[in-house]
């Protein structure tokens, strides 16, 4: 169908300090396909973020990165906002509250799409539409601080997409939120990504809310790739016993409850 | 001590630390190096530098030895520096932990008191007290806490405010514990730190403070320091320039090590703070 | 008195913001019996949070009552009120902002231990193994730093801080969901065992109703700073009556294991 837009070969990150040295991420071998949406499954220290940022340069100084990370889609190391988009986990410190809503959203549309000024507002709007924020015209003289969690999530998305990148890498994006919104939110990317024909990668701790509209998923713990593949069949039948668990504890409204229905 | 070896380990914290160091060692060994007042006249007057083995670092006007002064003097910068850094960290603590944690009028009351000490210059208001109240040691170190608390302080209060909000002082409250013990328990030890890194510099302004005090004749007359010494040597600046300028370096390394020491400090307490995070 | 342990009535709590009032509590009315859990679920924003923090006297309220143990809750001050909070316990949610940086897990199980004299200084260091096992944990774990330990191993010495008083209410605000997915089970599981034994009553806040399902007896659902609907777990679960009952029961993530 589509080709290799990603591709990750013995990838590992170690934070460099003076004694520590205990891997983020071990030997990492995935590929991410073009135009799929990828879930990233892993719980603390199961290097998640590690990987996404790795993905996206920002890993800090002094970390050390082993192994390759070859782009055939794109033939070159992607560049921040022209061909990657990244959606921080906690909207309230990834957006500047010193700027306007529009200021932050068009400035993507602006310098990766040599759009001027005026052209990259009317973008803006347009793009506070498409993530369904109640009254755009207020909203891009609003500051962060004046919407809700779930709102500012949203204007992150469209300052992350606004100058249509290839990729989207939402790290933990959803796990700040409470439940309600964080099914909107899904929505929200499920949608954008399959009218763009993005590539979305979903970094989440959340089995559940992940499966239930990505194409395949990865299941990381201790720094290291225990499984992936399509959804359905990994759910189905777990190979690894970590996944296994994982499955096993999650909860929903049908599992039984801990406590006896009536009190003591 | 964990926190001195991470400090060794920065370029900073290594010559800060060397520097203090043999400041310290300096003033101890004082009495051992060059017995006697060293404001007793000591040989012939205005000998040079490596002239006579004797007086290493040469003689003054009035036959004193310049090694002599140097050292002791070392030891008037080092503890009227300290003292008054370590009581104007006292006050400036306690004022503001009480008014962070107080908050309302007493925080406004408080608030509006150190305003009123960061408004006048620190120098002019060590002058003025030095200048009403007489030129003893421990006025000297009292006039330049007068000066320098305010910002203690306020960068206390600051903590506090930020510390106040956070679950475990909330915890702290919901299992019970008395006020008191949550302001100095729970509040102060984390407010500590950034506080704790300004006392470095609060350190230099002191040492230099008392060093102008003594430059103006308004320092304690009877023991040696870098200031009188400096002073002295302004009449005879062009024959005799050692005299000026071997205190003046002494003073200008000193204050160098001071701050490169903070500057290490900062560093490795920044580092916890990255590390936490 | 009677078979109510707490009887809040018409709470109401505003604040001014960006000059208009907003109402995070209007007449907000729930009673807990002795021994049960209600599970309060809502929305960011519904009012939770500011409820559970009037309840813990960390804030006050503009209106309404609370009666905790027969006696009026909100009267009380000063030294009889923290005598008083050995009786109401909390645990918070974020398990490392909930720790002084520079505690050990000893000084923290202590502290209420001392403040409440529930054992004498020789006895405390024996009462405090003893509630480090009750919640899953070792007696080499006291002289950890707390932030040494992992969320979850935190969140346990918060449950074990809180039970030391023997309190009769603990109030569990968001308390699993800052959690990895296979710790919470263990945690939930903990407290459910914890209330059979001691027979304490809990409140349980949440936004995740599968969680909230999972421990209690009867669930109160809070939308816009009201209590839009009260009921026994299962059936507010099957059958939801408010719009953000249903809501809720929507967005519960159901995970699908049977192949395409």
């Amino acid at each position: 169908m589509s080709g290799i837009f990603c591709s990750l070969r013995q990838l590992s990150v170690t934070y460099g300090r003076d004694r520590d040295g205990a891997a983020a991420l071990d030997g990492v071998d995935l590929d991410i396909v073009a135009g799929e949406r990828l879930a990233i499954i892993g719980e603390s220290g199961s290097g998640k973020s590690t990987l996404a940022r790795a993905l996206a340069g920002l890993l800090p100084e002094g970390a050390k990165v082993g192994g390759e990370m070859l782009w055939p889609g794109l033939g070159h190391p992607p560049r921040a906002g022209r061909d990657f988009g990244f959606v921080f986990q906690d909207p309230g410190s990834s957006l500047n509250p010193v700027l306007t809503v529009g200021e932050q959203v068009a400035e993507g549309a602006r310098r990766h799409l040599g759009l001027s000024w005026k052209q990259a507002y009317v973008r803006a709007w347009e793009l506070l539409g498409r993530v369904r924020i109640p009254q755009p015209d207020k909203a891009m003289r609003a500051f962060p601080h004046q919407l809700s969690g779930g709102q500012r999530q949203r204007v992150s998305i469209a300052a992350a997409i606004a100058a249509q990148p290839a990729l989207l890498i939402a790290d933990e994006a959803t796990s700040a939120l409470d439940v309600v919104v964080q099914a909107e939110i899904v929505r929200l990317l499920d949608g954008l990504v399959r009218e763009d024909g993005m590539t979305l990668l979903f970094i989440t701790h959340d089995i559940a809310l992940a499966s239930g509209f990505v194409d395949r998923i990865a299941v990381f713990r201790n720094a290291k790739l225990v499984e992936a593949g399509p959804v359905r069949s990994v759910l189905s039948a777990p190979k690894s016993d970590y996944t296994a668990a994982l499955i096993a504890s999650h909860r929903d409204l049908a599992t039984p409850p801990l406590i006896a229905e009536v009190p003591a | 001590m964990s926190w001195l070896r991470r400090l060794l380990r920065t370029p900073e914290g290594v010559a800060g630390f060397a520097i203090l160091f043999v400041l310290l060692s300096a003033g101890l060994l004082a009495p051992v190096v060059s017995p006697g007042d060293p404001l007793k006249i000591a040989g012939r007057a205005l000998l040079a530098p490596f002239a006579d083995p004797a007086f290493p670092l040469g003689t003054d006007r009035l036959g004193r030895d310049v090694l002599a002064g140097l050292l002791y003097g070392a030891r008037t910068s080092l503890a009227v520096g300290v003292a008054a850094a370590f009581s104007a960290m006292v006050l400036g603590l306690c004022v503001g932990l009480a008014a962070g944690f107080a908050g309302g009028l007493i925080d406004e009351a408080l608030m509006r008191v150190v305003d009123a000490f960061q408004i006048v210059p620190a120098f002019l208001l060590a002058l003025a007290f030095v200048s009403t109240i007489g030129v003893s040691t421990p006025v000297v170190v009292l006039a330049i806490a007068l000066g320098t608390w305010a910002d203690p302080a306020r960068l206390t209060r600051a903590q506090v405010l930020a510390i106040r909000e956070q679950d475990y002082v909330a915890s702290a409250r919901v299992i019970g514990m008395h006020p008191a013990e949550i302001a100095f328990r729970e509040i102060l030890p984390n407010a500590l730190p950034p506080v704790l890194a300004l006392s470095a510099t609060i350190v230099a302004g002191a040492i230099l403070t008392e060093a102008a005090l003594s430059f103006l004749g308004l320092g304690n007359p009877n023991i040696a320091t870098w200031g009188s010494m400096i002073a002295e040597g302004r009449s005879v600046l062009r024959s005799a320039s050692y005299l000026s300028v071997i205190p003046g370096a002494a003073l200008a390394v000193t204050v160098l090590g001071v701050h490169l020491f903070s500057e290490g400090l900062g560093k490795v307490l920044g580092d916890d703070g990255v590390r936490a995070a | 008195m009677n078979d109510t342990l707490l009887s809040v009535e018409n709470l109401s709590k505003g604040f001014s913001s960006a000059g208009r009032q907003v109402a995070a509590l209007d007449n907000v009315s729930l009673t807990i019996a002795p021994g049960e859990t209600l599970g309060l679920v809502g929305a960011s924003g519904s009012g939770k949070s500011t409820l559970s923090r009037i309840l813990l006297r960390l804030l006050s309220s503009d209106a309404g009552s609370i009666r905790f143990e027969g006696a009026d809750w909100l009267a009380l001050d000063g030294a009889p009120l923290r005598r008083k909070r050995a009786r109401m316990q909390m645990v918070f949610q974020d398990p490392l902002a909930a720790f002084n940086p520079l505690a050990t897990v000893g000084t923290v199980l202590d502290d209420p231990l001392r403040i409440h004299g529930i054992a004498a200084k020789d006895r405390r260091p024996g009462e405090i193994v003893m509630l480090l096992e009750r919640v899953g944990l070792t007696a080499d774990h006291a002289a950890r730093p707390v932030r040494s330990l992992s969320g979850g191993q935190r969140q346990r010495v918060a449950i074990a801080r809180a039970i030391a008083t023997k309190p009769s209410l603990l109030v569990l605000d968001e308390a699993v969901s800052a959690l990895d997915v296979t710790v919470r089970g263990r945690i939930l599981e903990l407290l459910v065992d914890l209330q059979k034994e001691q027979g304490i009553a809990c409140l349980f806040i949440s936004h995740d109703l599968a969680v909230v399902r999972a421990v209690s007896h009867r669930i109160a659902v809070m939308d816009g700073g009201r209590i839009v609907e009260t009921g026994p777990a299962a059936a507010v679960v099957a059958a939801p009556q408010s719009e953000a009952a249903r809501a809720l029961v929507a967005a519960v993530p159901r995970l699908v294991t049977d192949p395409c």
